[in-house]
């Protein structure tokens, strides 16, 4: 993933140079990270708007000189919790009623937390990326099947007109298809190089 | 992700994935994609190098007494911004002086125009809502952007 032309490292250059596209990219990668990490600080969607611009603004002011363009992602989980915490703070001090300082989320119990969700949105942007590169027929049943609740095969052999005994072969074929898919196989190739590297995160605001 | 994973299992952590994206509201993605606008790969950009409400040097007392302004510092290679922000405005001094134009931009996207005289000073009200940073132009050419500010 790191050589080819998706790679974080090669989004981040291309943002920094003024591709729009590729400032998209990223946000479709990783929004859903900020977005999941702020949940975890139990913020009200008026504050996870806030949090996000500042670490999108932060990320934008950066773009030319992230230390290690490939550890976006830690990058971003750091700039995500620093500005949870900076909301959290700030409703403490004018919220009497607010949660007493013993009961606000301690940062360095929180690095597990933020370690996994990196892990999380590395994995789940190489599942939506391998997913989107499949076929439409495979697509639209992997689709059904992930539902929550699932459809009964039933459901779907009416909607996509096929018969119930093919389902089964299908799912297999197409789930092998995302298995061995070029975004898939290259996050795999990915992780089992060394850790990677947690930065520092955005520098600090006014 | 292991080579290991089964297809129940493959298929479990591809619907998580799914869903990981589909909860997140559209104008969060959109209000992400919109920052964008504010990347300028032109102009100098003035770090923040001072902010009073973070100086332990202060004793409590000359901060008590000082609570209603905040001074703010930002440094490129070429200027720098001296900013006081009181209740209602903000005033500043670029060093060194030059007449030019502060433009305030605030990342919903608003902008307010200020002058900047000889003296290198201007005065903007009120406050811009934060998050909001100063960009400085002048006719010969000097642009400069400040850091992102947050009151």
């Amino acid at each position: 993933m790191r050589d080819d032309s998706s790679s974080v490292a090669r989004l981040v250059a291309r943002a920094a140079d003024g591709d729009q596209a590729a400032w998209n990219e990223i946000i479709e990668r990783y929004a859903p990270m900020v977005w999941s990490i702020c949940l975890r600080y139990r913020l009200s969607s008026q504050d996870i708007e806030d949090v996000g611009q500042g670490v999108w603004l932060a990320l934008v002011e950066h773009l030319g000189d992230l230390r290690e363009p490939s550890a976006l992602p830690g990058w971003l989980a750091t700039a995500t919790q620093r500005e949870c915490l900076r909301v959290l703070r700030a409703a403490r001090k004018y919220d009497r009623f607010g949660p007493v300082p013993d009961e606000l989320p301690h940062p360095a119990a929180d690095d597990a937390m933020i370690e996994q969700e990196i892990i999380a949105a590395e994995r789940n942007a190489a599942l939506r990326a391998a997913f989107s590169e499949l076929a439409p027929r495979c697509r639209e049943l992997l689709s059904m099947l992930i539902t929550d609740p699932p459809r009964s095969y039933a459901e779907i052999s009416t909607i996509l007109r096929i018969p119930v005994g093919s389902i089964g072969p299908q799912r297999a074929r197409c789930l092998e298809r995302l298995r061995r898919s070029r975004s898939l196989s290259a996050f795999m190739d990915g992780e089992s190089m060394p850790a990677r590297v947690r930065a520092s995160g955005g520098k600090t605001r006014a | 992700m292991r080579d290991d994973w089964d297809d129940d299992q493959l298929l479990a952590a591809l619907g998580e994935a799914i869903r990981a994206r589909d909860t997140v509201p559209a104008r969060f993605i959109e209000a992400a994609k919109n920052a964008y606008a504010w990347h300028n790969i032109d102009a100098e950009l003035a770090e923040l190098t001072y902010d009073s409400s973070r100086d332990e040097s202060l004793s409590a007392a000359v901060r008590s007494e000082n609570a209603s302004i905040r001074a703010l510092a930002f440094t490129s290679a070429h200027f720098s911004i001296e900013l006081e922000v009181t209740e209602d405005s903000l005033v500043g001094q670029i060093i060194p002086p030059r007449e030019g134009t502060i433009e305030a931009q605030t990342g919903a996207g608003a902008t307010t125009a200020t002058p900047v005289d000889k003296m290198g000073f201007f005065s903007t009200e009120p406050i811009p809502a934060s998050p909001f940073r100063l960009h400085y132009r002048t006719a010969e050419g000097t642009d400069l952007v400040t850091g992102w500010i947050t009151l």
